[in-house]
Parts: structure tokens; sequence; C-alpha cells
């Protein structure tokens, strides 16, 4: 089949989906089964932009987050009060021609111990505690195409391989989307992002408080990390993960995290001198989300800083924790009824490292910019044009302006 | 639904009516409706951390009986006010019939957001954010069928329907509903339910006539 036979083919399916569903009437309100012990959501999304061979976009599932493909559906089963079963099913391609791939994002119970005191508890395939921009996962949750660059934008760290030294490790700036390194794996792979919003972990989580609480707090305890989430424990121990959020008022919702879990896998430890082999090597990460809105204007800012310490190897030894510090300001105005235009702006640091001849950031630092437009055409089918100008200040390709637009059918 | 449009918009009657007549008839009667509360249950979000708040059964779901066509004379657009409330994320009521001119507010009784839009053709409307305590206000100038929603809580919704007469009715929880001072004539009177017309029959208010009932049964 041709790229543009790839290409057309899902758009032509969300499109037709959309016509049909529109003839035919929306059901307005929730879908539901068995006297609403059985609610259902669901969403397709078709995204095109040009190639981006820079890289900047791609995402954790190895294809360009601006060019999507997405049809998820979601279930919250309700057998009795107070006990729910939540399922979130995703199959995801791209526009480009890449493989498809179907995984259950989601897939956790939902205990409610008292019916009248606000503490819930998940377990199983959860949402992360952490920040905010992570559990915006689908199209309908955002105006803009793009996700925020700490919760998507591919470092060159790998959980899986680590730099021998501080050369190996500078030696690959800019190339996260395939460094390799030469202790544990030493095939070319993806790195990871500072925190992922394209998987979840796999744990248990309590909240006490919700979103009309003053204050509501969130903990949780993973076998992953916020960038190498897992279905099953690889890096010797949980991770701890919390959120504190602040409601002052409506108008305001203020958090802050707080994630440590160990990054570097068993498989890596388990090939280091004896001297480093016990190490932790953990992910310590700590985030900041402030939002405020008001009549037609939404303001939304979120901070995540990443701390990594590696196996101190070397010569050149990596013997400072790797910093990363990602920052975005999203401003959201509603022009009109299911008119919204946005902006964000985004940058991603990194703190400098040493090696035999240099002292750089241990990774290229990246900024963008996004604006876009949505178009609610109905009420269950949103248009969106985004246009997005990427920089960073290393790598053979050190810029991309990359427009796109997207379609998106939900209910 | 746009044929229930078109049918609120009404045109002029060709019933026999006498302008000068004040009073006329009652026609009341009952809508057989499966007694059901109108569905508020969340769209699932897997990134839920938890429930949301607790909240109420919402209203009984509800029907509006109208008049397909209207008596002369009966087309006058009133400047009144109704109110359609935000409460425990619910619009209360689900169902609100109101005459062309009339302003509908929406008070906010919840301790969180709301923000009430509609993509209707009838009206387009998006009041924005707004806390407790506040009321924003939308005047209908057009008769139609207006949806009603708040983007932040996708469960909310509501129906407004805009009428050029007052010859309607909501039906009260028990399916009851009445009409007042009905002209004598020949009408054909319509039951609407949930965003469409479910069934209709034709009455004939005599001069004499105090009350006319009309049911409709359940099919």
């Amino acid at each position: 089949m041709s790229t543009r036979s790839r290409l057309a083919l899902p758009i032509v399916i969300v499109l037709g989906l959309c016509a049909r569903l529109e003839a035919q009437g929306w059901p307005e309100q929730t879908a539901t089964l068995f006297d609403g012990r059985v609610t259902l959501g669901g969403e397709a999304t078709a995204t095109v932009a040009p190639e981006d061979k820079g890289h900047f976009t791609y995402t954790d599932y190895e294809r360009s987050s601006l060019q999507l493909v997405r049809l998820g559906v979601a279930a919250a089963i309700r057998p009795i009060d107070r006990l729910t079963f939540v399922v979130d099913l995703r199959a995801e391609g791209d526009t480009s021609g890449g493989d498809w791939s179907a995984i259950p994002v989601a897939l956790y119970v939902r205990v409610r111990p008292w019916r009248d005191r606000r503490f819930d508890i998940q377990a199983g395939r959860i949402p992360p505690v952490f920040g905010v921009a992570g559990r915006h996962i689908y199209a309908s949750d955002n105006v803009l195409i793009g996700t925020p660059l700490a919760w998507q934008y591919l470092t060159v760290l790998r959980a899986d391989a680590v730099p021998a030294n501080a050369d190996e490790l500078i030696y690959a700036r800019s190339y996260g989307w395939q460094p390799g390194y030469s202790v544990g794996d030493d095939g070319y792979a993806r790195g990871v992002p500072l925190a992922t919003a394209f998987r979840y972990d796999t744990g248990v989580e309590a909240r006490i408080g919700d979103d009309v609480s003053l204050v509501s707090v969130a903990v949780a305890l993973t076998n992953g990390t916020l960038s190498a989430p897992g279905l099953r424990s690889s890096n010797g121990g949980p991770q701890v993960s919390t959120r504190v959020a602040l409601h002052p008022s409506p108008a305001w919702v203020i958090g802050a995290s707080y994630a440590d879990g160990r990054f570097v896998a068993d498989t890596v430890r388990d090939g280091l001198p004896a001297s480093q082999s016990g190490g932790r090597y953990p992910q310590r990460t700590i985030g900041g989300d402030a939002e405020y809105s008001l009549g037609h204007v939404l303001i939304r800012a979120e901070l995540v800083a990443a701390r990594w310490t590696l196996p101190v190897l070397g010569p050149p030894p990596i013997d400072n924790p790797l910093w990363s510090t990602g920052v975005s300001v999203e401003g959201r105005y509603k022009i009109a009824p299911g008119v919204t235009a946005a902006l964000r702006g985004d940058h991603l640091g990194f703190n400098s490292q040493t090696g035999t001849y240099l002292t750089l950031p241990w990774d290229a630092p990246v900024s963008r910019v996004e604006g876009g437009v949505s178009w609610a055409a109905t009420r269950h089918v949103i248009l969106r044009g985004s246009i997005q100008y990427n920089s960073r200040n290393r790598g053979p390709i050190r810029s991309a302006t990359l427009p796109a637009a997207q379609v998106t059918l939900w209910f | 639904m746009r044929a229930a449009a078109g049918v609120l918009a009404g045109g002029l009657a060709m019933t026999a009516v006498s302008a000068g007549q004040p009073r006329g008839a009652s026609v009341r009667g009952r809508v057989e409706l499966p007694h059901v509360p109108v569905m508020v249950e969340r769209r699932p979000a897997s990134g839920e951390l938890g429930e949301g708040p607790p909240r109420d059964a919402a209203e009984w779901r509800r029907a509006v009986v109208y008049f397909e066509t209207a008596p002369k004379g009966a087309f006058e657009a009133e400047d009144v006010h109704a109110q359609m409330d935000q409460r425990n994320e619910t619009f209360v009521p689900h169902l609100l019939a109101v005459t062309v001119g009339t302003t509908v507010d929406f008070p906010n009784d919840d301790r969180t957001y709301h923000n009430v839009f509609s993509l209707s053709k009838t009206k387009r409307f998006d009041l924005g954010r707004y806390a407790a305590g506040r009321s924003k206000s939308v005047r209908f100038d057009r008769p139609g069928v207006v949806r009603v929603f708040c983007e932040i809580h996708s469960h909310m919704n509501a129906f407004i329907l805009v009428f050029t007469h007052r010859f309607f009715g909501v039906t009260d929880p028990d399916g009851r509903y009445q009409i007042d001072s009905v002209p004598p004539g020949t009408y054909t009177l319509v039951s609407w339910v949930e965003g469409a017309v479910r069934d209709s029959k034709s009455i004939t208010v005599a001069p004499d006539s105090r009350v006319v009932e009309a049911d409709f049964p359940l099919r």
C-alpha cells in the first residue's frame, strides 16, 4: 500500500464515521448498558502532518504525535456500588505508514470503601498521579495537537542501556530517537521522555479528596518510573509518586508532585562491576502545576524537573546526577461557541556534564511554540489545525516548522 | 430533531378562533413514560484518580406536549425570564419549554465551575466558566430545539424548546400536562420526548368545552 493510501484510509474511515453518526443523530447522554452499570465512551482521531525528520514530536510509541491515528474505547463497569472496573483500550497507528499497536492503556479496579467519604483506591494499570498533562491523553481533552515536551520529547536516556562514560553520553546529544550505549542493551533504541503521557504504569493508587475539595492528595506505588512505566517490575523496586492539589476557588488549581523510583533496569545492573551493581540509580522528579480559568480564558502552566543518577563508570565518569527541566505555559481563549484558540510555549533544558574535552548540557536543549485553533463542527466532531516551531541547539536538524490537522470524533 | 424544530416554528392555524375570546378550554392528559430518571452517568475517563463528587439522582424523564399549529393571534414574543439551574452536575430542569423572546437564566448552584454552551442552529452560545452563586443569561429569539451542554462535565445535557406560541405544557413526574385557555378549534397535538416527536393526535375544542382530555399511551 502506498504512503498516500495509508494516509488517506484512516482519514476516510474517521470522516465516514463522523458523517454516518451525524446523519443518525448522536446519543447526547453518556452511552450506558444494564441500567447504568456500564458506561461507554470512545474516540477516533486522525492527524496529518509532514514528516518530522528531526524527531521533535516522536513519542515512546515510536511515532510522531502529529501523525497519530487513534481509536479508543473506554468502559466503566460498576457491578456493585463503590466498585468500578475501568478499561480503556486503544489502537494506534500513524498516517506515515508505520505499524499499528493495540493495548489497554488503562485497566484497573476502583474501590470507594466508604460511600460518603471522598477516598478512592485504584489498582491495576493506573493513570499517573504526578502532574496533569499525563492524564489528558485524548484529543478531546486538548485544543492543541502536540504534547508538552516534558511528557513527550525523547531524551537520550534509556533504562535498558547506560553510557559507559560522559563522552558517550555527550556524543549522543540530540539523538533521543535512537541512542546507543555500550553498557546494557547494545542496540539502538528510543530514549525516554521525562514523563510519558502515552503509557500508564502498573500499581496501586489512593486519593483523598476530589476536584471540589479544598485539598486533594493522591499517592501511588507503581512498577516503573514516570519515564519508563511498565506492566511488571524490571528495575528492582517500586516507584512512589504523589500529588497534592489545592483548589482555593473554582478558578484555581495548584498542584505539587513528587516521584521517586529506580530507573536503571535489572538487566543493566546485573552487568555492572561489583562496586556499582548495588546502586539504586533512581529517577527523582518534582513537579508543579497551576491552572486558572474564568469566562472564556484558561491558562495552564506545568513544570517537570527530573533527576537521574546513573552508575559511575568512566573515565570520564558521569558523577553528577543528570537534571532535565521542562516548563510549559498554555493559554486558551474561546473565540466563539465551538471555536477555541490556544498557544503554548515549551522548553526543555539539561544540566551540564564534563567530558574529556568539553562541558556541555547532556542533551540538546529544545524549545517549542505551538499555536492552533479547534472547531467543534458539532458537539462530537472536532477539527483542529495547529502549527508548531521546534528548535534545538544541536543535531543534524536543528529546527522544524510543523503544521498539522486533526479530526476527532468522540462520544 | 430538525423536523421537531420546524414544527415548533409552527404556522398560522387554520382553525376558527374568535379574536376577542379571552377564555377557552383546558387540554390536559397524560403522556405515559417509563418512570426512569434522566441518565447522569459520567463518560468513562480513565485518567481520573477516583470517583467524582456524589450526585443525587436527576429528575424524572419528562415530555412536552404542544400544538403543531397555534390559534391566530397566538404569535407574540414575550419578554419573560425562565431558569435552568446547574445543580449536582445536572441541569434542572432537564427539559424547559419557553416562548420566543424568553430570557433563560443559568445560575450555577454547584461548588465547581460549569460552562454552559450550545451548538444548536436555533441558538449558538457559550457562557464561559463561572462559579457558584453566579448566573448568566441567554435570550432565545428563534423557535426550535436547543441542546444545552456543559463543556467541563460531558454528562450534563438538557433541552430547551422554544415556541412561537404559548400552547404547550411540560409533563410533571407522573406524566401529566395541562394547556390552558385554548380557543375553540381543531388542533394537532404533539408529544415530544428526549429529542424526538413521539406521537401526535388531532383534538377538537368545542365552543362550550371546559376540558378536553388527550392521553398519549406508551406504544
